[in-house]
């Protein structure tokens, strides 16, 4: 398992897609948040558009996890990959793992990057930058959680669709189109949609928003993180047992 | 003692292709192997069922007394070459090969040993995208390389080396040989192999059609004796009649069954010309082409 992990980390390491994936994160960490700390009216800057990027950074992992998987499949490297670890079950745990890490701490970055950004901003529009306390640390420490698991749910749903194209497209339609509509029209089924349950986990500063509370009521936040774990393992396992028996060709 | 055992392997994709069709064979440890069949015959099916990466229909594989999934670290035992697999375009040659190794948990020094080896070192840090055919095929031959294995799975390792590539390939593979390696290699070309094979398995259409040592086969030949002559169609005729099987295209005769001196009183007693009269002996590749189904006479 060491060797395949460790041959994960060299994969991420040595394409582009990494360098494609820093990128992306500090775009989205940077600029948001600095337009909101340049144009909002000061008596409005309270520190909470510090987490501005935050929901972008969870597409983007997303489709990192779904390239990673995919990329494997487009190219044709997931022969050697299954040459040298027939049991293709390991080779999900070990993509999950890497991929899931990965996507927590591209989270975490864009998290300090824009931390950071409110170090230097704040202070330029003469507000006080003040360190984030208990509640804001939970908050964070439930989005980076949130980015590992929509990075293994990428990487699940790479794994069972391998199609690059259709599924980085089905996946952003569904959950960028068809989920929201279906969270507006039919509540009830749309709680339990696998998008709507992963921002569920993290729904602490939509719940302030008052026109959201009455879809979000929906699960309480260790409900909303049992059943985003319980999509991961479910794909993963229909991942694996489906391509136990597919053929690599 | 078996190094590859199948047994009543066949693999069928969806409901049309059968690509495999009931073949059992083995491979001699220490050998090396021809697997020659024409395009589609079922040669890199087959190889990918050694390896489990195709799934079986019906029958069973062994390597090495075991199924390939149940090998501990296969990667340093069977390497193998597949006419299919990839590199990512934007990894570097090196790169590639140490993801490769990392995964069978060898050492990066491994890496350079089999660069070395199939002398792409000068290359090694530019990306694959900008590498020629021969180039990848070197790639993906230093891939099976890596694990130092004693079983080498190589499916058509001479697609797009040069002439002096295959002859590479060609002295390479002897050296493994002699050093007591099995190898089992895949062609559609039988004389890219011919100098290189102890036995041979040929294969067509998802059959298995022949296996043995490569002179025994050469034994079995029949000899064709060649004819040239203006009154070709008169002794084409006469011929037929005497049970001999004849093919004519024009002048020329390819004649089965008398030998050279028989077919010369035949055409003096009937006053047929002949220009021109000598016995062939098939190579292997006009074995092979007719034991496989795709000869064109003449
Ligand atoms: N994934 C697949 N899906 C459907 N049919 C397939 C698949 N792979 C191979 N086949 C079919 O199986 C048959 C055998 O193919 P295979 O690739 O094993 O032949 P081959 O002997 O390697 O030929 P070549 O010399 O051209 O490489 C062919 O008819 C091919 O079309
Ligand atoms: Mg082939």
């Amino acid at each position: 398992m060491i060797s395949l992990l460790r041959a994960e980390f060299l994969k991420l390491r040595s394409t582009r897609t990494s360098l494609g994936l820093g990128i992306a994160v500090l775009l989205v960490s940077l600029v948001p948040t600095v337009l909101l700390i340049a144009f909002i009216p000061t008596h409005l800057l309270n520190g909470g558009e510090l987490g501005a990027g935050a929901t972008l950074v969870t597409y983007i992992v997303l489709v990192f996890g779904i390239l990673g998987m995919t990329n494997e499949y487009r190219h044709g490297t997931i022969t050697y990959t299954y040459l040298a670890t027939p049991r293709r079950a390991r080779v999900m745990v070990a993509k999950l793992i890497v991929y899931g890490s990965t996507g927590a701490l591209a989270m975490l970055a864009a998290l300090l990057v824009a931390q950071l950004v409110g170090v230097i901003g704040l202070p330029m529009r003469g507000v006080s930058y003040h360190v984030p306390g208990g509640g804001a640390l939970a908050d964070y420490a439930r989005q980076i959680g949130v980015a590992g698991l929509v990075t293994c749910f990428g990487v699940a749903l790479g794994a069972f669709l391998r199609a690059q194209v259709v599924t980085v497209a089905g996946v952003l339609i569904w959950a960028l189109l068809v989920e929201p509509l279906i969270v507006a029209f039919k509540p009830g089924v749309g709680t339990w949609l696998p998008f709507n349950v992963f921002g569920q986990v993290t729904s602490s500063t939509l719940a302030t928003d008052a026109g959201n509370v009455a879809a979000h009521s929906g699960l309480a936040r260790p409900e909303a993180f049992l059943v985003s774990v319980a999509y991961i393992a479910v794909v993963s396992v229909a991942a694996v047992v489906v391509s136990m028996s597919r053929d690599v060709t | 003692m078996a190094v590859i055992e199948a047994e009543h392997l066949s693999k069928r994709f969806g409901k049309k292709v059968l690509a495999v069709d009931d073949v059992t064979f083995s491979i001699r440890a220490g050998a090396v192997t021809g697997f020659l069949g024409p395009n589609g015959a079922g040669k890199t099916t087959t190889l990918r069922m050694i390896l489990d990466l195709v799934k079986p229909s019906a029958g069973s594989v062994r390597i090495l007394g075991q199924r390939y999934r149940d090998i501990p670290r296969p990667a340093t035992r069977v390497g193998a070459l597949l006419d299919s697999s990839g590199f990512h375009p934007g990894r570097s040659g090196r790169n590639a090969l140490r993801v490769v190794a990392a995964g069978a948990g060898l050492p990066d020094t491994r890496v350079e040993e089999a660069l070395t080896m199939v002398e792409l070192e000068g290359a090694a840090r530019r990306a694959v995208k900008g590498y020629s055919t021969g180039m990848k095929q070197r790639l993906a031959l230093a891939c099976a390389l890596l694990g130092d294995p004693e079983v080498l799975l190589l499916d058509e390792p001479a697609n797009g080396l040069d002439p002096e590539g295959i002859r590479w390939l060609r002295t390479f593979l002897r050296a493994r040989a002699a050093e007591g390696r099995t190898i089992l290699i895949s062609s559609h070309v039988l004389a890219e192999v011919e100098q290189t094979v102890d036995d041979v398995l040929i294969i067509s259409k998802g059959k298995l059609l022949a296996q043995g040592a490569i002179g025994e086969l050469t034994r079995t030949a029949q000899p064709v004796v060649r004819a040239r002559s203006p009154q070709a169609e008169k002794l084409e005729a006469l011929l037929t009649a005497r049970g001999a099987a004849v093919n004519r295209l024009d002048t020329a005769l390819a004649i089965r069954g008398p030998a050279s001196a028989e077919v010369g009183e035949v055409a003096q007693a009937n006053g047929v010309v002949l220009h021109e009269l000598f016995t062939e002996v098939p190579s292997l590749e006009d074995l092979f082409l007719e034991i496989a189904g795709t000869r064109r006479e003449l």
